[in-house]
């Protein structure tokens, strides 16, 4: 008897799901494309008020978190998070070795051509490979492929195909900095992508590329490679962190295959706060980098600076400062549900166990905002990597249709929907009691509408470029 | 995890994997959770109606998420009538 009401509520809440969803679709909102440097501005207006638009995509979220609270039977949340494929043991060691061995050329290879090329090509963005291939490939396109299909980055690393083949980890790593150099890195990197003219002059990108290359080979050599890959090397654990959305693994147990997301529930290896700060790095960042190329985060900066404050004070300050606000957020929702609970689990413990279901946002946010990007300039890219020595005189570019727009919005919420459904399944994991599990989740929840609402209202906002830059 | 902060508070230790919880019942649900394999009859038997109770507690749950999601559904439903064209 127990057992069918919940399926009937859950039919119920599926359509009501659906029909929310279609609602989105049918008026799709403007989409802005967030990628920096290369991006095309677009805008329709809203058939919808824009704060219905927003309020309905916040409630979406907060109704399928109550919708999958209707779900407490503990056995189909287990099915459905270890359900797998594999590990085939089809994939021989020779194979491994080999596909290592590819990539690896393959990895030093792009890396040898990019820097050449980004001194030697022609110093236009659009047709330059170096430009190209690192922001409509690795940005855009390759952390698509790691979280869309599987983390192929160990193998590709050219960084890491070097310092494994000479002697390295002449210091040991202090391990309590766990991944907070990883957090400040990427912080780094996405502020050398905003605020320098790496996305438009393909020579500084080169020499970035250099400096870049320099910093890790030194690093991981002193370091050694497994230390430096997995904690300190920030397009590393980027990219490691957006594979463990990725459906497909293959390792030294062989090729496996999971629903997506849900290796999120079981890996279990994030531990300390720095994880936490690298899953919400990847959720601030492209929030940030969506606000600057909006017209009216534009304005905001100019009005910022218009009072009287340096431009780079004031990006530095919104970049920083946001940052700590979505942290904070996050630990005060761990906090309110460590004192809301009757358990020993520790705030710490609480915002480590449901820090995972952050990369699914992020995976879902990384997908709004550069999936028409990547599409728009696949042609470009497959041109570049096809013949990277020869530029095309006439780039090409596809014009997306106006449905795009409605598919960012959907993407946005199928990251949120499923990072409701590994924050649902974490908890089930760690309560013993399934009132606890589904308590401890409110205040997740009540984060995860914030971000979705502010993340909607990103997309929805004409692009600009971002000024004093 | 579980740490020695709360250590004024009684602490009910799994005697399977260590696990402390703040209450009996919480104890008992883990252990028929986790460890069905472990129980003797009285455990059992308590986990039974531990589990039968908190059945209780979450219909009640339940009734009140429905109306909140139907509160939400026909709000959104009105909402969009009036203000969307």
């Amino acid at each position: 008897m127990t057992r069918l009401r919940p399926i009937s509520l859950r039919r119920f809440g599926l359509g009501l799901l659906l029909a929310s969803l279609l609602s989105l679709l049918a008026d799709p909102a403007a989409a802005s494309n967030a990628a920096v440097g290369l991006a095309g501005a677009s805008q329709d207006n809203l058939a919808v008020p824009r704060w219905l638009y927003l309020a309905t995509g916040g409630a979406t979220v907060g109704a399928s978190a109550l919708l999958a609270s209707f779900v407490t039977d503990r056995r189909f949340i287990e099915r459905v998070h270890l359900w797998q494929t594999g590990p085939d043991a089809g994939v021989s060691d020779g194979l491994l070795r080999a596909l290592r061995v590819a990539g690896g050329v393959l990895g030093l290879a792009l890396l040898a051509l990019a820097v050449s090329l980004g001194y030697t090509g022609p110093q236009v963005p659009t047709v330059n490979f170096a430009v190209i291939v690192v922001f409509a490939g690795l940005r855009a396109g390759y952390t698509m492929l790691s979280y869309l299909v599987a983390d192929t980055w160990r193998a590709l690393n050219p960084w890491r195909t070097v310092v494994s083949a000479v002697p390295n980890g002449f210091v040991s790593y202090p391990e309590r900095l766990g991944r907070w150099p990883a957090v400040a890195g990427i912080l780094a990197l996405v502020w050398v992508e905003t605020a320098t003219a790496v996305t438009t002059r393909p020579s500084v990108l080169a020499t970035a590329l250099v400096a870049y290359s320099v910093v890790t080979l030194v690093g991981a050599v002193a370091l050694g490679a497994d230390a430096w890959f997995d904690k300190v090397d920030p397009v590393s654990v980027f990219l490691h962190f957006y594979g463990r959305v990725a459906p497909v693994r293959l390792d030294d147990d062989g090729l496996s295959f999971r629903l997506p997301g849900m290796r999120l529930v079981t890996d279990d290896d994030l531990t300390d706060l720095g994880d936490v700060a690298v899953a919400v790095v990847l959720v601030w960042e492209l929030t940030f980098s969506g606000f600057v190329t909006t017209e009216q985060g534009a304005a905001a900066i100019r009005w910022l600076a218009g009072v009287g404050l340096p431009p780079l004070f004031v990006y530095g300050l919104l970049y920083l400062g946001g940052f700590g606000v979505f942290l904070g957020l996050y630990v005060l929702a761990a906090r309110v549900t460590a004192r809301r609970i009757d358990t020993f689990e520790t705030p710490l413990d609480l915002a480590v166990t449901f820090a995972p279901s952050l990369l699914a946002i992020a995976a879902g946010y990384h997908l709004a905002h550069y999936v028409g990007f990547f599409v728009s300039l696949s042609p470009m890219l497959v041109h570049a990597l096809s013949s990277p020595l020869s530029s095309p005189a006439n780039p090409v570019v596809l014009t997306l249709p106006a449905w795009f727009g409605g598919l960012n919005v959907a993407f946005v919420l199928l990251g949120h929907l499923l990072a409701v459904w590994v924050a649902h399944s974490q908890a089930y994991r760690t309560f013993p009691s399934r009132l606890q599990a589904v308590r401890s989740q409110f205040p997740f929840v009540a984060v995860m509408i914030l971000y979705t609402i502010l993340s909607l209202w990103l997309i929805s906002l004409p692009t600009a470029n971002p000024p004093f830059l | 995890m579980t740490t020695d902060t709360d250590a004024t508070r009684d602490r009910h230790t799994c005697t399977a994997c260590g696990e402390a919880y703040p209450t009996e019942r919480l104890l008992v649900l883990h252990r028929g959770a986790r460890h069905p394999d472990d129980l003797d009859a009285a455990e059992v038997e308590a986990y039974r109606e531990a589990y039968h109770e908190e059945e209780a507690e979450l219909k009640s749950f339940r009734v009140r998420a429905l109306g909140v999601i139907v509160l939400l559904y026909f709000g959104f439903l009105m909402l969009f009538i009036v203000f969307a064209s």
